[in-house]
């Protein structure tokens, strides 16, 4: 895999007058998505016990010890309303900052790092990948593949959920 | 050090100072005539002024420069110290604490400061207007007062004897400090420099026109020293004479630098009432939360560690691990109390605090403030300071009484407030007391039936305590009017919040006509509480002991149904029931399922609640962990923490269940 990025990135530098952006891709469900690697503190494996908070959002699993600090786990494909495959090897927990505040996002996997142009990025559709836009940053088209770009302060505000909820109790 | 480092260096001290210079007006106004503390306001204005040019903070260097020019004719005797001038220097105090307030927010340039200046200033020219007169005081004359004429009576042998040098520089000396400077330097190799005038501060800031005197204690013959002045560049003049002590008249108010007593104490510890130099050592608080999260981290491992070793059975492994856990005790111990400040921090607000309400209110008040020595945690001194105001206002406000209402029912006109703190166990009591005309109970009873809060019923059944202590309840002020001293009903209801978040009390007792008293518990530390440890279904959850007032066991015959509610009878009294599976959300709880029940009982002031576990566990200390900003507060849940094996427990808060 390493080469794969090397050589991508070797790619990637010949345009070298174009900003950069660099992604950390990783897979939700069947679908891929990024964020921008500054955005990412670290990155580990789920393999200790998860603490249940209750009351918390529904979309919030729960509480972990990392190294001391009680840092909030998030799944989002629940979040997205995506379709839930139990969670495997190669699932992983993404630790994030949204607003100062650290959060774990539960992800399938982690697929690798890119660098894509900073102009590469569109801003997304409507609904992209199952995704409504308002927690997408963007799109970006990279060979064939079809990279979708986080918003994270949208996607993780827990504020957004109470509405979503609401929302989605009215269209029922 | 980068520029926001200095930034935070300056903040501190400059708080630091202006406090200083609160406390020492305050000691000015009671002795006007003191110069040691004309001299520590000088100095303190004078490093803010230094430290703010500095740092570029313009508008705080002119104010206090404006009050320096004021201080300066006051420690000269060309003023002298009025009620009008210590309140203005007040003001200005006040001024420079708004201006320190806006730094942070980078508007200290915004703020208009003109008025003040215009105050200042008109003291400090009024002097300039009259010419002659400041000529007549600025014809130099070297006096001592008593106590420093004794000092040097001690020092004079056959061989030793007191010089008055009186040296001019020319008039058109550019560097005229420096050059005072140097020849004090000079003359300093040749004896012992007694006293100069002016001071040596305000030779060095080249506040004098072209002359100073230098009393000088020397071997050797005086003409040699003046002899080795006047080779000093633009030395205009020397005169030399040696004075006998006795014949110089006493001086009443000793300014300028006595520089002898200086030395003479140089062995001992500088003792000022104003300003203590400590050995201490500024440390940033997020060290200190680091250090206090290691620590904690430690504590957690030991307790693993522990676990492995009993596994074991291996003795030294036992040994070691009994040795490491004294250690850690230790340093536990060690590290929560460099968290630890003195209230003295909170309560050194108060006396400006009184003077202002009192003078706004026309009331005299005597503040009594003892114990200000006692510790609390760091996180509980930055939120104790506004209840406490807010408790003090009310006292002066509404407690105690105008002079003439006091002297109508036989009390002394002065009123008395006392702020009291000591340490009781693992608790810290702080107690505002006032000898006003206490709560009046009727009138509060009134408002709370108003309000609905109770009714006719409960208030007979209620004791005299009770009904005081209904003034917690929201929306409860009992002035009619709206004072500017007091401010809008804030209220006690935002002031019990306030400390209950700290996980303290806090309780009021009155007696018409005598007073009241306001008394406030709250923990030594906030990191580690004891808890009980309590299993339901597969989750195990923390319940501070505080809450817990007992656990009993309850036998499924025992329980009742009550309008929906489970209940059970408990010393006589019904007690309600909460399984806490339905309150946590819990879905593989077996406590339906037992005969036995294990039951914990919740106290919440008054009220009790059964709490229905699966399982209790054991009681445990553990150190509370917040859940974070991104979750933040969590109904039912106080917090986190890590248990021995490394897995996230949560903290119960049962306080508001059923």
């Amino acid at each position: 895999m390493e080469e794969n990025i090397r050589e991508k990135g070797k790619e990637r530098e010949e345009v070298r007058d174009e900003e950069l952006l660099q992604l950390v891709l990783f897979r939700l469900g069947d679908e891929e998505f990024g964020v921008n690697i500054l955005q990412a503190r670290e990155i580990e494996k789920l393999d200790q016990g998860l603490t249940r908070v209750p009351k918390a959002p529904p979309f919030v699993e729960g509480v972990i010890n990392l190294r001391g600090e009680i840092i909030p786990i998030v799944d989002l494909r629940k979040r997205f309303g995506l379709t839930l495959p139990p969670l495997g090897y190669d699932s992983r927990v993404i630790i994030v900052e949204v607003r100062g505040a650290p959060v774990g996002m539960l992800v399938d996997a982690v697929v690798e790092v890119i660098r894509i142009p900073v102009s590469a990025v569109e801003p997304p559709p409507p609904i992209t990948k199952g995704v409504d836009a308002q927690y997408l940053a963007g799109v970006a088209k990279v060979g064939d593949r079809l990279i979708v770009l986080l918003n994270l302060d949208k996607a993780l505000s827990p504020e957004e959920s109470q509405e979503l909820a609401e929302a989605e109790l009215g269209d029922a | 050090m980068e520029i926001s480092d200095y930034l935070r260096v300056f903040m501190d001290e400059c708080q630091e100072h202006l406090q200083s210079l609160n406390s020492a007006l305050l000691e000015l106004e009671s002795h006007p005539g003191n110069a040691e503390i004309l001299n520590s306001i000088f100095r303190s204005a004078h490093t803010v002024k230094g430290a703010s040019a500095t740092m570029g903070f313009n508008k705080m260097a002119s104010v206090t420069h404006a009050m320096e020019d004021i201080l300066g004719l006051l420690r000269r005797g060309d003023l002298e110290v009025t009620p009008e001038i210590i309140n203005l220097l007040f003001d200005a105090v006040d001024v420079l604490e708004v201006l320190a307030r806006g730094i942070p927010e980078g508007r200290e340039a915004d703020i208009e400061i003109t008025g003040i200046l215009q105050r200042l200033k008109e003291y400090s020219s009024s002097e300039q207007k009259t010419p002659t007169a400041k000529d007549r005081r600025r014809k130099l004359d070297l006096r001592y007062t008593k106590e420093e004429k004794e000092q040097i009576k001690e020092r004079l042998t056959e061989t030793k004897k007191l010089y008055h040098i009186h040296v001019f520089l020319k008039e058109d000396c550019l560097l005229k400090g420096a050059r005072a400077f140097m020849i004090l330097r000079e003359v300093e190799n040749m004896g012992e420099i007694a006293k100069t005038i002016p001071s040596a501060k305000e030779l060095e800031d080249e506040q004098f026109r072209f002359d100073f005197i230098i009393g000088l204690l020397s071997e050797e013959p005086v003409e040699k020293v003046v002899a080795a002045i006047e080779k000093v560049l633009d030395v205009e003049k020397v005169e030399g004479t040696a004075v006998s002590i006795d014949e110089i008249p006493d001086e009443r108010r000793g300014y300028g630098d006595f520089v002898l007593q200086e030395k003479k104490e140089a062995d001992e510890p500088a003792q000022s009432r104003l300003g203590t130099t400590s050995l201490t050592v500024r440390v940033d608080i997020r060290k200190l939360d680091e250090l206090m999260n290691l620590v904690a981290e430690l504590v957690i491992n030991r307790g693993r560690l522990e676990q492995i070793s009993s596994e074991l059975q291996n003795r030294e492994l036992e040994e070691s691990v009994e040795t490491l856990n004294r250690l850690l005790l230790r340093l536990q111990d060690d590290v929560l109390q460099t968290r630890m400040v003195a209230v003295e921090h909170v309560f050194s607000r108060f006396p400006r605090l009184v003077r202002d309400l009192t003078r706004r209110a026309g009331k005299q008040v005597d503040l009594v403030i003892t114990g200000a020595d006692t510790e609390l945690d760091r996180t509980v001194i930055d939120e104790i300071g506004d209840p406490l105001i807010h408790i003090i206002r009310n006292a002066l406000d509404h407690g105690i009484e105008a002079p003439e209402e006091r002297r109508a029912v036989g009390k002394p006109e002065t009123g008395r407030l006392e702020v009291n703190a000591y340490q009781a166990g693992n608790q810290v009591i702080i107690t505002v007391s006032d000898d006003g005309k206490g709560i009046d109970r009727e009138k509060v009873a009134r408002v709370a039936l108003n309000k609905g809060y109770i009714t006719e019923e409960k208030l007979a059944e209620m004791s005299e305590e009770e009904i005081i202590n209904l003034l917690f309840l929201p929306g409860f002020s009992t002035s009619e009017k709206v004072t500017d001293v007091s401010g809008r009903g804030v209220g006690m209801d935002v002031v019990r919040e306030r400390i209950t978040a700290l996980g303290g009390t806090v309780r009021v007792t009155s007696q018409r006509g005598e007073g009241t008293t306001v008394t406030i518990q709250l923990p030594l530390t906030l990191a580690i509480i004891q808890t009980l440890m309590i299993e339901v279904g597969s989750e195990i959850y923390a319940i501070p002991t505080t809450l817990v007032e007992q656990t009993i066991s309850v036998n499924r015959n025992e329980i009742h149904r009550l309008h929906q509610q489970e209940v059970t009878t408990w010393r006589g009294e019904v007690l309600p029931l909460v399984r806490l599976q339905d309150v946590l959300e819990v879905e593989d709880a077996k406590n339906l399922e037992y005969d036995e029940l294990d039951v914990v009982i919740v106290r919440n002031g008054e009220r009790r609640l059964g709490c229905v576990v699966d399982t209790l566990l054991r009681p445990q200390d553990v150190v509370i962990k917040s859940l974070g900003d991104y979750l933040g507060s969590i109904p039912g849940i106080a917090g986190a923490t890590i248990l021995g094996d490394g897995r996230v427990a949560l903290i119960l808060d049962l306080r508001n269940v059923a």
